[in-house]
């Protein structure tokens, strides 16, 4: 099982923090945004950032591990 | 001893974060600072409030990053990075940084750069809360 997680602007569009994924060997971090964009297509098109394990991800091809934590996140805006 | 790095709700004092920078070494002779406050007007509207959501695990961690490459970087003697989260009103404090070095231009500089790389690397986001609703802040260059 795949943990995603969603703050801030991304969260109030989806009306959830947190949900799963489902988990299949060869997951690619590309293909979970594919899945969460059909379910979400407003939300996702806010997605610019992501994170794996707490680590920033830009590798769309980036394979995940099962049991992974992958935040989708909206351009950040502290300070 | 405060960590030199946190996240949280309450107020910080910025001469508890200065002494504890300068408490580090005596050979610092400049210390920059940045502090970060909330405007109670934005885009043409009246501020009430301004809300933060953060990745908070995530957050801590590439803040602490951020002060270790700007101590790498820029030679410091020692930074400290403050970041309030919760909701604050207008005139609140919301972020410090200090940095502590030999002389004052990589001080300066390094604070420069530590604000600026904050906003680029670290999950936290901000919603102002105005008479006519609420919305979340588009980053400013």
């Amino acid at each position: 099982m795949i943990k995603v997680l969603f703050f801030g602007p991304i969260a109030a569009a989806t009306g959830e923090r947190e949900t799963s994924a489902a988990f299949q060997p060869g997951l690619t971090l590309g293909g979970l945004r594919d899945t969460l964009a059909a379910q979400h297509p407003e939300a996702m098109r806010l997605a610019t950032m992501m994170a794996v394990n707490g680590e920033h991800a830009r590798d769309m091809t980036l394979q995940l591990a099962d049991n992974s934590e992958v935040a989708f996140m909206a351009k950040f805006s502290g300070g | 001893m405060k960590e030199a790095v946190r996240i949280q709700t309450e107020d910080f004092s910025q001469d508890e974060e200065i002494d504890a920078l300068k408490g580090s070494s005596k050979r610092m002779g400049g210390i920059g600072t940045f502090l970060g406050c909330a405007r109670d007007f934005s885009e043409g509207r009246d501020v009430e409030e301004i809300s933060f959501d953060a990745y908070g695990s995530m957050a801590l961690s590439e803040m602490q990053k951020l002060r270790s490459d700007a101590i790498e970087k820029y030679g410091l003697l020692d930074a400290r990075i403050v970041h309030r989260i919760g909701t604050v009103r207008g005139g609140d404090n919301i972020v410090f940084i200090a940095a502590g070095a030999e002389h004052r231009v990589a001080a300066l500089e390094a604070c420069r750069w530590m604000i600026d790389e904050l906003k680029q690397r670290v999950p936290i986001w901000k919603k102002e809360i105005t008479p006519q609703g609420d919305s979340w802040v588009t980053p400013h260059p």
